[in-house]
């Protein structure tokens, strides 16, 4: 063999593929080297390697991973339709370290190549085929949580899901359980409050791990046939904190941002776990830095309460103070300042035809005026020109103001050089003063708040690693950046922290510039308009009102506000925060809104993937919300098992894995790459199927409760074709794969050659509705197929000289919207510039004050080898890492005289009964602070045995784990602790967990523990 | 190997080297010095075009991923709970410059491998291309190469009469022409495989590499896999 490229060419194919080929497996094996035989019994022999490609009757299928939301591509080998194993797609620059074959290589040139995956991937035969997963819908047949179900037939359950009534009655539950079609009315869901929106939105769906795709579908279900506005994702738990600092710095534009893993000569690494988790994840964005590392090419400093694994190779590892990131950057930003290392020149351009001069893809706000005058109308907004002067018209007026050299106010679109760090005030036409401050002079002001001294205090560091962290990050031009993501900002107050750390890129000019902070390129092309129009469709109706969550609404324009008002006083407080500035996706304030009733009651709750009761920090406190069958009335549950959540559903609907499905047009995460990688099923579903022989599964749910509900969109003549016709969507396969030839339609992909074709409809399970397409439409779907989507760009055709051509335009340093968002208690402003902002409760109280007895921050973190919630199947990932730990500092240990290996209760203000947990000490946690890992500590998942009638026919392992008293538990599969049961509630929020006001953002880092020792 | 907990936990106190076994080690040196019989080789000498396998592990690339052990897995059916490869975990001792360490471990494919010599029913032997095998039709399972292999890289498999399993450079793939697992699933590119009698691109540059060295604990004989030692390693007892 030739390992010419690290091993990478897997083996020679050439004429593997040519034209009448009956199947990949059959070329395979004339293709594949010739084995001798051997004189001798090699122990593969006995045990059972998994099958290759150069096996017989090996099908190949390129697809995208959903171990995790990374989005690598990931060719899966099946024999006798089952997973063999699986490999990466050298297509996809994820698996190849933005180093994928050229996109138009040939296949059977391609099939040599492979790309890398990481742990998780490869783990995909044991999720695919854990005997816990559902393969039938059940109906709740006891109280909720009880784990009572049994088998309902899903004809029946569609009807009773349509209609409502007394659905359970028979186990004494004397009351009407809403049904979806009571919900398709347009009354306003509250009369007294018409902004709330209709009766609709008493309809909620919540989406755990939800990608483009089945994201589409299901908006296309609840927000445009039954027209409801609460369709929420979890971006919150994923990681709001950091994504709100880039959300802040541009303009609500992006949030996503990463340091450029290729060309950035110093990456400041701020709680962004990049050598186990991320996305781009561990095979991608892990890997290019370690090259570089190894390469010498790339240095980077960890700040992070933990040495991740990334340590290994870090410059060095600076242990803060859990939920303090924003007093390091604040600190950064000062000494930044203060020492003239800020990049003047680009700070100083006032607008984007500036900032191109001098080589910069974006311009910063960094010199706009802003009004600092409480008597003026528009204090805390930017000076435009139509404030100096009224006769201003037109777009014009609507320019911000700078100061030129000579200090006149300047239109800034209008002028090259002007001044960046002012005070001033100017004069309008009518002879009123105005003062005013540069955005610059803000954040100046703002970071002077604190010394260098106190901010490395409150950092819990050295003053010196601030100063030389700063001197590290100003020394490489543009060629440095950021790289921020869970743990920076992931708590209350967290905007600020992730708000400073991302102007620390703006302060030296890095955004969008090769080697600087990056966000993603975007898709290949759209999929949902082109020959099919999977957008738009007769009688689609239009989502409105206010969200359960309160995510993009402002509470001053809610009639609570004008009531409360009219009552006397100023209008606040608010019930609950109102989150007009946030990004959104706040699942964690949609159940707190479903726990209050507030603004509105839940009717029917749909959860798809996802398990809050787990995932959330003191998630656990929604199970009573879960279990009331006045906050929610109906909850149905679309998943692949049973989960801590599920377990108070009524109903649980079965899905199929991403081996099975999951069609997805996925596009990157930042930084940079432009591509649309496309999943499709690598083997047939594994669930039941309808009478018409369609999968149970998300999308036939979907369709068959719209049809029976007499939605629109869905069933005969839904969606209109380019040709004119009006063709059905009464399968998953009628949309997407229909979406798919719309990709290839908008990205101008050329038709497959013939082999590709003949590859593709042997080797595909979606090949068998090809006849949904035109023969032109399948042939340039095929070309997709066979390469796992379209990588439309590589790395290098990403940018113009030093500008990353899918860069955004124009960066604030002070964020007009933020300065006008209002604390939802007494109405104070939030400030328009990153600042220092301690985690509080909402009430304004310092956490580390109210818990003062509990010593230690509890912090938590992902493993290479999982993904938050949903791979305590993965049984070698179990093999290699059996449990998780509490893990402390050796120091820690010693003090509370415990050795590793022993025993511990950890107990939090929110839960006084604690999480007993097995020790492990450690020199990699900063002292103080407790790190427990996610993943572990599952009680359902097979963890426990549940009184499950039928459970033979209702799992996939059959009577294997099923016996008389119903499912039968697997203990292993439940091993260790779940940190999040200890998480921080807001006494004063209705003890719900607790939240950042201003966006929402969950908070991972600000629940205390104490420790007590149960045995050695 | 068996791989669990006790390999990640500090207290064994690994600063890049498997556990140390005391017994091990005086069993070592009693077989270090036994030539070995060219008897021992199956089939003819090695001719000019058989290749010789060889690996190097870049550990300033490794992320300690573990993607090989679970690639590993995938692709050998190795019994619960034991490995072909694992990724041992340790902590740098450095009080300035607390890190992780990572060393992926496994068979090393010895030029004199002591298991060879300690196999009394001769089933475990290299081939020409330097892969030591085991073969299981002689293999009694008393498992005396367990305790000879210096690296503690051979295990036992329960389901199969306690016959000896180990890492083979995943030789049912090399002969088809593919990579072993563990090489195509390494994100970073931290294991260079291929034939030293030809080698090229990474792999070429690394064995011409001057600190290239060996595994641990260090051998007087040859190795089929070797290692690039950590660039940041700050004291002695770090680097590899």
């Amino acid at each position: 063999m030739n390992a010419s490229d690290n091993g990478q060419k897997v083996l020679s194919r050439r004429q593997l593929l040519h034209q009448g080929s009956l199947s990949l497996a059959a070329l395979a094996t004339t293709a594949c080297a010739g084995k001798t035989a051997e004189q001798w019994s090699d122990p593969r022999h006995s045990q059972h390697p998994a099958a290759t490609a150069c096996d017989e009757g090996v099908r190949m299928v390129n697809s995208a991973c959903l171990g995790c939301n990374a989005r690598c591509g990931m060719v899966v080998a099946v024999k006798d339709g089952k997973i063999a194993s699986v490999s990466g797609n050298p297509y996809h620059p994820y698996n190849t370290g933005y180093a994928p074959i050229p996109y138009d290589t040939p296949l059977a040139e391609g099939l040599r190549h492979s790309g890398s995956l990481c742990g998780k991937a490869h783990d995909l035969p044991n999720y695919v085929d854990s005997p816990y997963r559902i393969v039938r819908p059940m109906k709740r047949s006891g109280p909720r949580g009880s784990g009572q179900f049994e088998p309902i037939e899903w004809e029946t359950m569609i009807r009773e899901l349509s209609e409502g009534g007394r659905l359970f009655a028979h186990i004494g539950e004397d009351r009407h359980v809403p049904g979806i079609k009571e919900l398709d009315k347009d009354d306003p869901i509250n009369p007294e409050a018409p902004e709330l929106g209709p009766v609709r939105n008493g309809f909620v769906f919540m989406a755990g791990r939800d990608q483009s795709g089945r994201k589409e579908f299901t908006d296309r279900f609840v927000k445009e046939a039954l027209g409801s506005v609460n369709r929420v994702a979890h971006t919150d738990i994923c990681g709001l904190g950091f994504r709100m600092g880039n959300f802040a710095m541009s303009e609500k534009k992006e949030a996503e941002f990463k340091a450029d893993p290729v060309s950035a000569e110093y990456i400041l690494v701020f709680g962004a776990n990049i050598y186990e988790a991320l996305q781009p994840g561990i095979n991608t964005y892990g890997a290019l830095v370690a090259k570089g590392h190894a390469a010498g090419t790339t240095r980077f400093t960890i700040i992070d309460p933990r040495a991740t694994n990334a340590s290994t190779h870090a410059e060095e590892w600076i242990a803060i103070t859990p939920g303090q990131d924003g007093a390091f950057a604040m600190g950064m930003i000062r000494y930044i300042i203060d020492h003239d290392r800020h990049n003047k020149q680009y700070l100083s351009a006032p607008n984007g035809k500036a900032a191109e001069k001098i080589g910069h893809g974006s311009y910063s706000n960094a010199c706009h005026l802003v009004v600092v005058d409480d008597t003026h109308p528009r204090n805390r907004k930017f000076l435009r020109m139509a404030d100096l002067d009224h006769a201003i018209s037109g777009d014009a007026a609507q320019a911000c103001v700078v100061l030129d050299h000579d200090s006149q106010p300047q239109p800034h679109d209008n002028v090259s050089a002007v001044q960046l760090d002012r005070d001033a005030t100017v004069t309008s036409r009518e002879g009123k003063a105005i003062r005013v401050k540069t955005a610059f002079r803000l954040l100046k002001e703002e970071c002077w708040k604190y010394t260098l001294d106190d901010y490395a205090r409150l950092a819990g560091v050295d003053r010196a690693a601030i100063e030389r962290v700063a001197r590290q990050f100003t020394e490489h031009g543009s060629k440095a950046a950021v790289c921020q993501y869970h743990g920076a900002g992931n708590y209350a107050n967290g905007v600020s922290a992730a708000y400073a750390i991302a102007v620390l890129n703006v302060l030296i000019g890095s955004v969008d510039r090769k080697g600087g902070y990056l966000k993603g390129g975007g898709g290949a092309g759209s999929w949902n308009v082109g020959d099919f129009d999977l957008k738009t469709f007769p009688g689609q109706k239009k989502s409105s009102g206010v969200m359960l969550s309160r995510e993009k609404a402002a509470y001053e324009k809610s009639s609570e506000f004008a009531n409360k008002k009219k009552a006397g006083g100023n209008g606040y407080p608010a019930r609950r925060p109102w989150f007009p500035f946030t990004l959104g996706g706040l699942c964690v304030e949609t159940l707190s809104g479903i726990d209050e009733m507030y603004p509105y009651p839940c009717r029917i709750l749909f959860t798809y993937f996802f398990n809050p009761v787990y995932s959330i920090p003191g998630g656990k406190r929604f199970a009573e919300t879960l279990k009331s069958l006045e906050k929610v009335p109906l909850h149905v549950s679309i998943d692949i098992g049973i989960n801590e959540s599920n377990l108070y559903a009524d109903y649980i609907v079965p899905d199929i894995t991403y081996a099975e499905g999951h069609y997805a047009f996925l596009t990157p995460h930042a930084p940079a790459l432009k591509f649309t990688a496309v999943r499709t099923p690598a083997i047939t579903p594994m669930t039941g199927e309808t009478l018409d022989r369609r999968p149970y599964c998300l999308e036939t749910f979907l369709i068959d409760l719209a049809i029976a509900c007499d939605l629109p969109g869905f069933g005969p003549e839904s969606i209109a074709a380019g040709n004119g016709t009006v063709q059905g969507l009464t399968r998953a396969e009628d949309y997407y794969l229909r979406g798919i030839a719309n990709l290839a339609l908008a990205a101008k992909i050329p038709e497959a050659s013939s082999e590709e074709v003949v590859f593709v409809e042997h080797n595909y399970p979606v090949a068998a509705f090809r006849q949904l397409l035109q023969p032109g439409q399948w042939r340039k779907v095929c070309r997709i197929l066979a390469r796992g989507g379209v990588f439309a760009q590589r790395y290098d055709e990403g940018f113009a000289g030093e500008r990353h051509q899918n860069g955004i335009k124009k960066v604030a340093i002070y964020n007009e919207e933020l300065a006008a968002v209002r604390h939802f208690r007494n109405g104070r402003y939030f400030p328009g510039t990153a600042t220092y902002n301690a985690p509080t409760d909402s009430d304004g109280n310092l956490l580390t004050f109210v818990d003062r007895e509990f010593p230690y921050f509890l912090i938590t973190h992902k493993m290479n080898l999982h993904a938050q919630s949903r791979t305590t199947w993965h049984r070698w990932s179990m093999e290699v890492f059996p449990e998780n730990f509490a893990v402390l500092h050796h120091g820690d240990a010693a003090k509370e005289g415990l050795r590793d290996g022993d025993t511990v209760r950890l107990i939090s203000r929110s839960n006084p009964q604690g999480v007993t947990a097995r020790i492990k000490t450690t020199s990699l946690v900063r002292p103080g602070c407790i790190a427990v890992s996610f993943h572990y500590g599952h009680t359902q998942l097979g963890a426990s045995s549940l009184p499950i009638r039928g459970a033979e026919t209702l799992f996939l392992g059959g009577e294997k784990i099923a016996d008389r008293n119903g499912l039968r538990g697997n203990s292993s599969l439940g091993t260790g602790i779940q940190p999040n049961d200890l998480g921080r509630l807001d006494p004063s929020l209705g003890n719900l967990p607790l939240v950042d006001v201003l966006a929402g953002i969950p908070d991972f880092s600000s629940t205390l523990i104490r420790l007590q020792k149960v045995s050695s | 190997m068996t791989f669990n907990q006790h390999h990640q936990s500090k207290d064994t106190e690994w600063d890049g080297d498997f556990p140390e076994h005391p017994q091990r080690r005086r069993f070592l040196k009693g077989t270090v010095g036994i030539a070995l019989a060219a008897s021992l080789f199956p089939g003819d000498a090695p001719a000019a075009s058989t290749p010789k396998w060889t690996m190097v592990i870049d550990l300033n690339r490794c992320t300690g991923c573990q993607s090989c052990v679970i690639a590993c897995k995938a692709h050998n059916d190795t019994s619960e709970n034991q490995f072909n490869t694992c990724v041992i975990i340790s902590e740098s001792k450095a009080p300035e410059s607390s890190r992780a360490l990572f060393t992926p471990v496994q068979c090393n494919h010895c030029h004199q491998p002591p298991c060879v010599a300690a196999c009394p029913s001769e089933a475990t032997f290299a081939l020409a291309n330097g892969i030591v095998v085991t073969d299981w039709a002689k293999c009694a399972g008393d498992l005396s190469c367990l305790d000879a292999c210096p690296f503690g890289a051979r295990h036992a498999d329960a389901r199969h009469g306690n016959k000896a399993d180990k890492c083979d450079f995943c030789l049912h793939l090399v002969e088809r022409g593919l990579s072993p697992a563990c090489v195509t699933a390494c994100p970073a590119k931290a294991r260079l495989f291929g034939n030293a009698e030809s080698p090229d691109g990474d792999l070429a540059t690394a064995l011409q590499r001057v600190d290239l060295v060996g595994p641990q604990p260090r051998q007087t004989f040859a190795t089929s896999v070797n290692y690039l030692p950590r660039r940041n390693a700050t004291k002695q007892g770090e680097a590899r």
